[in-house]
Order: C-alpha cells, then structure tokens, then sequence
C-alpha cells in the first residue's frame, strides 16, 4: 500500500519537529509511525497518538513532553495563548502553506549561498543579529513568551567562547571527571587479568576439558563510577552566569555523562540538548532557559528532582552539583529541607555559586549542613582551581 | 520467520486484546492496549518502564495467560529475570559438557569402531541447553518473553541482545544461527535505576506505566478481590492515592494496595477502621521502610483518612497549580 504524499510529508514535518525537541526520530521511527497511521485510519486519533507515542518516545523525558508537542502540531488552536517552549513560532500548519514555505526556505536558502560572504539565512531566530527585531518585516515570526529571539547564548555580549576556551574546559572537565573516584562496591566482575580466581566459573569452563583445569576465570573488584547531575539556576537573577553555567554542565555531559537539569520557578532536563551543539539547540536551550520573570524556586526544584526525575538513580555513589546563588523565593526552611531530601538518598552535593564569597541567602545558611562544599564559579579559572578539591 | 498480521481490524482487535488482558486479571487503559497491540503486530519488543509496584511484570503475566483464555494452544511464558553479572550462559545457552563427555566416552568404550563419535555430533542441539533466550526463540506456538528488570544487567547483555531483540535469533559459533519459527511477543522492563543504551532503546516500542488513576485503581481492586465490600475498597484506595503524594521512601504500588484491601478484608472491615491503631496494625503492607513506618504516625494517617488538606497535600496542590505548563 503506497501512503498518500500529503499525510506522509506532514509526517515527516511532525518528525522534525520532535527532532527539534529532542527525540531521535529516524526513518525507521518514521515509517513504524506511518504505518501505525495507516492501520488504525486517520480519523481514529486516539489510538494513532498512542502507537505513535511508543514508537517515537524513548525514555520518560520523552514521554512526558510528547502531549505538549504532539498538541503543539496537531492542534495549535488548542494551545492559543500559551506560551511557546521554542522561540520560534511556526506556521500555519495548512499543508499547502506548509509546503509553499518549506519551498520558500529552500530558496531563500539557496539565493543566500549563492552570494558570496553572505550567510545563510538562519533557522533559528537566535542567529538573527541583536539589532534586528526592530528592523523585521511585521509578518516574521516572533518569540513568544520568555523566550528571546536575540539571546542566542553564544551570541549575547560578553559571552562570546573562544575555540581555545572550549578546549581548555572540556580539557578540565576530562581532569575533574577523572578524579572523581569510583565507587568500589562488594561485587565482582569477571576480568581477564583479574586479581582473584573465579573458582565457580573456572570450574564450570573445567567441564568443558573433561575436568581439567585449562581455562582459568579471574574475577575483579566492581567499582562504579560516581553518577553527575547538574542543576543549574537559570532565573533571572543568574541570567548573565547562565552561558557559562551551561558550558560547564555541557562540558561535563559530554565527558562524565551527567544529566543536566535547569531551574527556575520549574525544573526541566536538557541532557539530551546538551550533546548537541548547533544554533538550533542553542536557542532551543536559551528557550527553556529563559527565565518567566517568576523567582527562583530552588526548594520546589530540588524536590521535584530528588523525587521525580532523579529517584532511582540517586544513591551513595551520586554527586549533586547545584550552580546557584542560592536565593529562594520559597521560604528557608524549604530548601534546608530538599537538600536534607537529596542527602537522605547517600548523594554528596556541591554547591556552585557565582559570587567569591559563600552566599549569605538565609535559606543557604540553614541549609549548610547538607551540603558538602562551595565553591566559586564565575570563570573557567574558578573551575580550574576546584579541580582539586573535587573528587 | 513469520510475517505480522495486519488484515485484522486493529480497533477491533486492540478492544479483544483489552477485553482478554481483562479476563486476565490485569485492566489495561486503552493506550497500552494500543501499544501492546501494536507491538505484536510489527513484532517489535515493548519497553516498560515505571516505578516498581505498577504492574509490568504483570502485564506480561496476563498477557500469556490471555492467550489461554482466547483458546488458542497458550502462550509459554519465558521469563529471563536479569541481574548484575547476567552472561550468556545463564540468559542463551550452554552446552551440556557432561552430556558430550558422557557420549564421547561411551562410544570409546564400544568395541566397534564403526560407531565412532564426530565432532559434529557433539555439537548439535541435542547437546545444546537452551536458556530462555534460545528457549523463547524455539517455541512453536505463541510465547511470551519477558525480560524483567534490564536495567540490572550489565551494559555488555544489553549489546548481546540487541541481536535477540532486532532479528529473533541467536548465533551459536559451533552450529550457525538459530532463527525463530514463531516471533514471540517480548515485553522488557525496567525501574530505571541505570540509564538503558540508546540502541536497546530504539528496538523497542516504549511505554510509561504510572501509577493508576483512582477510578481505574479501584476497578483494578475490584477485579481482584470482588467480595470485598465497594466501600472499603473504595476509601482504601482513596487512601493510598492520597498516601502516594506523601514524601516516602518507597511508594505503595498497586500489589500492595491489593494486599492491604486484602488484609483489611481478612479482618473482616466493611470500611476504613475509625481506630487508628487498626490501620497501624495494617500498614505494614503499604510502608516497606522502617523510616516510612516512622514517618506516619496516628495523627498523620487520621489526616490521610479523612482526606484533610493537610499541610504537605496542601502545598503539593498548590505547587501544581502554580507550575507554569
């Protein structure tokens, strides 16, 4: 059965679009999903969302953002006045104009690379110039929201990450994650140079030989190395540390495998975002970055970390590395309170914060005792002097 | 191999697959009856994830048993439970070195050497002892496998059964490849305690199960324990419901709402007890830590009972409404 052209291209338009959300949606994702469509019928809406839903979403991140983004594209009248998580609008989703679009983009795309020196007209509404939204053609689209169209983070002033600053912190990021020690544990694993002798699998690979002793199984201590999660304070009062805060903890998700969450008035994981880097993602950060103008609500964040997103894999062997300065807009107690929470399940926590002295936020005072140590983060030179206290 | 069924009515046939998981014993909410369908019919394994307690083991339990009910020949359950240090050994197979020793000496001890033993004959299946992966691949008829808790084996099993799980079937070195006859319908789960390989992840079809609302709890209740009175069942789970948004330890699934109904009906209550001291004597079946235990006290659980906004339920509400969306 050939699937018709138009459903299939907005198909693959929704893919994208998840894509853009950080779904890894292939061809092979693309076609089960087709094919789910054409069993069950167009007008059978329930049952496609369904299939499509397991087919397309990979973990429980993706699981929890599928409602929002499926109604996001299938029923953008549904969500009028809310606030968009990207910073770009889209169009209507009207197939011909859809397609007149892509085509349009395809064009603009090409006339622009054709030019010489002159860049290609951006995707993302980040790469737009700082100067351009007043200069913009009213029919463009606009940010929505808290989300910017000129706050690109690499591209904001004061912000600009040489190559050889990259180098240098994914360099430290290789030397803290290399310090940090792995957790031995009581187990054992099966190693070909191990220290001790397996006697049961030696035994049992004897079986083999007729009883002799012929290939001998060595076994070595398990060590498990320390589980990262980074939780940076993107509010608005942390908005000129937020650049660096989100190298930082990209560095380390790339190097020590960290999961990587941002804060404000909610907590959000971007560990997928963070593997990536192109302008898209950037801005697709800046978006959920974007602060909405609340406070900080660093209590409700943590908690909503330690008992949600994080609750099987916070144990012993877990390092909690908090990027804040530590102002709550909800009362004290709480944050003392989410911290002991976080402690309760054996994860050291550092706290990261931007000024050179420890915050004097009353909520971090009270909440000392749980935390293991601080130290100032504001440059690359901060971080390469905790290299070695970190471990 | 065999090729998916599609000719059916997928509606239709997701609504009996729903009605047979029902009749046995596990009421499935219409969107993992479309999965589980879906699933089976492009032959792809499904990957269960949740808290423990929410029924993915079952899932995969009343899903052999419906094909019973369906009057089919049934469906074998194959269950591989993995944990830290799983090898192939224990999960696919191993050869029946006894058996081969057994054989090669008996066939010195014949005085003719016309019967003489070759390498080959040794290293057949019928030298082979099937583990529940071979053992799942070999069925003839319908089979269920399950591949309980994945996220407790190591990282190497999981690339061993990437294989298993893309083309349903196993390589043996001495024999060739081992290729199913009938694909069995592979349900996988995990609690999430080690983040799974991308690559494991994109075999599978995925599925979240949280935990029920309170109307499908308590049509789960009812299902299995139908003698127990409507009102006691109805406020015990009201009560868990309410328990699970207290900050503990290790929440109540839905086994334990089960056997909580279970106890309070043994001790012969119509309704919640209005003693505390009887709910107490009953907890245990709810709160499996001892800091849990402490953490609910009489007055506590007064609170729970009546359903009072209490101080943490309170602000829980409020935090939710106040979440930006």
């Amino acid at each position: 059965m050939t699937p018709a052209a138009a459903p299939s291209q907005r198909l693959a338009a929704f893919a994208a679009m998840l894509r853009e959300h950080g779904l890894t949606v292939g061809v092979a994702e693309q076609q089960a999903m087709l094919q789910a469509a054409l069993y069950f019928g167009p007008l059978k809406e329930r049952p496609v969302q369904a299939a499509w839903r397991a087919i397309a979403c990979h973990n429980l991140r993706e699981w929890k953002l599928w409602p929002d983004v499926y109604e996001r594209f299938w029923h953008p009248e549904k969500l009028r006045g809310g606030v968009k998580v990207s910073g770009q609008t889209r169009s209507s989703r009207n197939l011909r104009q859809s397609v007149q679009a892509l085509h349009d983009q395809m064009n603009a795309e090409q006339g622009a690379a054709s030019l010489p020196g002159c860049q290609a007209l951006s995707h993302s509404a980040g790469d737009m110039p700082s100067g351009a939204p007043d200069a913009q053609d009213p029919g463009s689209p606009r940010a929505q929201g808290g989300a910017s169209r000129t706050e690109a983070l690499h591209q904001r002033d004061g912000q600009m990450w040489m190559p050889q600053e990259l180098t240098a912190l994914q360099q430290l990021a290789r030397q803290i994650t290399a310090k940090l020690q792995p957790r031995p544990t009581r187990r054992w694993r099966v190693a070909p140079r191990g220290q001790r002798l397996d006697l049961r699998q030696t035994l049992r690979r004897s079986v083999g030989w007729g009883g002799e002793l012929m290939q001998p199984a060595w076994k070595l201590k398990r060590a498990e190395p320390p589980r990262l999660f980074i939780l940076a304070d993107v509010s608005r009062s942390m908005e000129s540390h937020a650049a660096l805060f989100l190298r930082v903890a990209r560095a380390f998700a790339l190097e020590a495998d960290a999961r990587v969450f941002v804060f404000h008035t909610r907590l959000a994981e971007v560990t997928p975002l963070m593997h990536r880097d192109t302008p898209v993602i950037q801005e697709k950060v800046n978006a959920v970055t974007a602060g909405f103008g609340g406070g900080t609500r660093i209590a409700a964040s943590l908690q909503d970390f330690a008992r949600h997103h994080a609750r099987a894999q916070l144990n012993r062997g877990s390092r909690v590395w908090v990027f804040s300065d530590g102002f709550d807009t909800d009362a004290p107690d709480l944050l003392a309170a989410a911290l002991k929470e976080v402690r309760a399940h054996g994860a050291r926590i550092t706290w990261f914060h931007p000024t050179r002295q420890v915050p004097a936020a009353a909520a971090l005072q009270r909440a000392r005792a749980s935390i293991e140590r601080f130290l100032p983060l504001a440059s690359l030179a901060d971080l390469a002097a905790a290299r070695h206290v970190l471990h | 191999m065999t090729t998916p069924d599609l000719s059916g009515r997928p509606t239709v046939e997701e609504r009996l697959l729903r009605e047979r998981l029902q009749r046995a014993g596990y009421l499935a909410d219409a969107d993992l009856a479309t999965t589980v369908w879906l699933a089976s019919a492009l032959q792809r394994p499904l990957l269960l994830e949740g808290d423990a307690g929410v029924g993915k083991t079952a899932l995969a339990t009343a899903l052999a048993h419906s094909h019973v009910e369906h009057g089919e020949p049934g469906a074998t359950l194959v269950r591989l439970q993995c944990f830290e240090g799983l090898d192939l050994a224990q999960a696919a197979y191993e050869w029946n070195y006894g058996r081969q020793l057994m054989a090669i000496r008996l066939n010195e001890a014949a005085k003719d050497g016309a019967s003489r033993v070759r390498e080959a004959d040794v290293f057949s299946r019928e030298y082979l002892l099937e583990r529940p992966l071979l053992r799942a691949i070999s069925q003839s008829g319908p089979c269920v496998l399950l591949i309980d808790e994945i996220d407790r084996a190591d990282e190497a099993f999981e690339a061993f059964l990437l294989e298993v799980l893309a083309d349903y079937q196993i390589t043996v070195p001495e024999i060739g490849t081992i290729r199913a006859t009938h694909i069995p319908q592979v349900i996988l789960t995990s609690n999430g305690t080690r983040e799974l390989s991308d690559a494991l992840r994109r075999r599978c079809l995925y599925h979240y199960l949280d935990y029920p609302t309170l109307a499908r709890e308590i049509a789960i209740v009812k299902a299995a324990l139908p003698e127990a009175d409507t009102r006691l069942v109805e406020e015990a789970v009201q009560f868990v419901q309410r328990l699970r948004r207290e900050d503990l330890a290790k929440i109540p699934g839905i086994a334990e709402t089960l056997d909580w109904v279970r106890a309070l009906f043994k001790l012969d209550h119509h309704s919640l007890p209005e003693d505390m001291s009887a709910v107490l004597g009953t907890l245990g079946c709810l709160l499996k830590t001892r800091e849990d235990r402490f953490a609910m006290g009489a007055e506590r659980l007064r609170q729970l009972v009546e359903g009072r906004r209490s101080v943490g339920v309170a602000e829980k509400d409020a935090d939710r409404a106040q979440t930006p969306s």
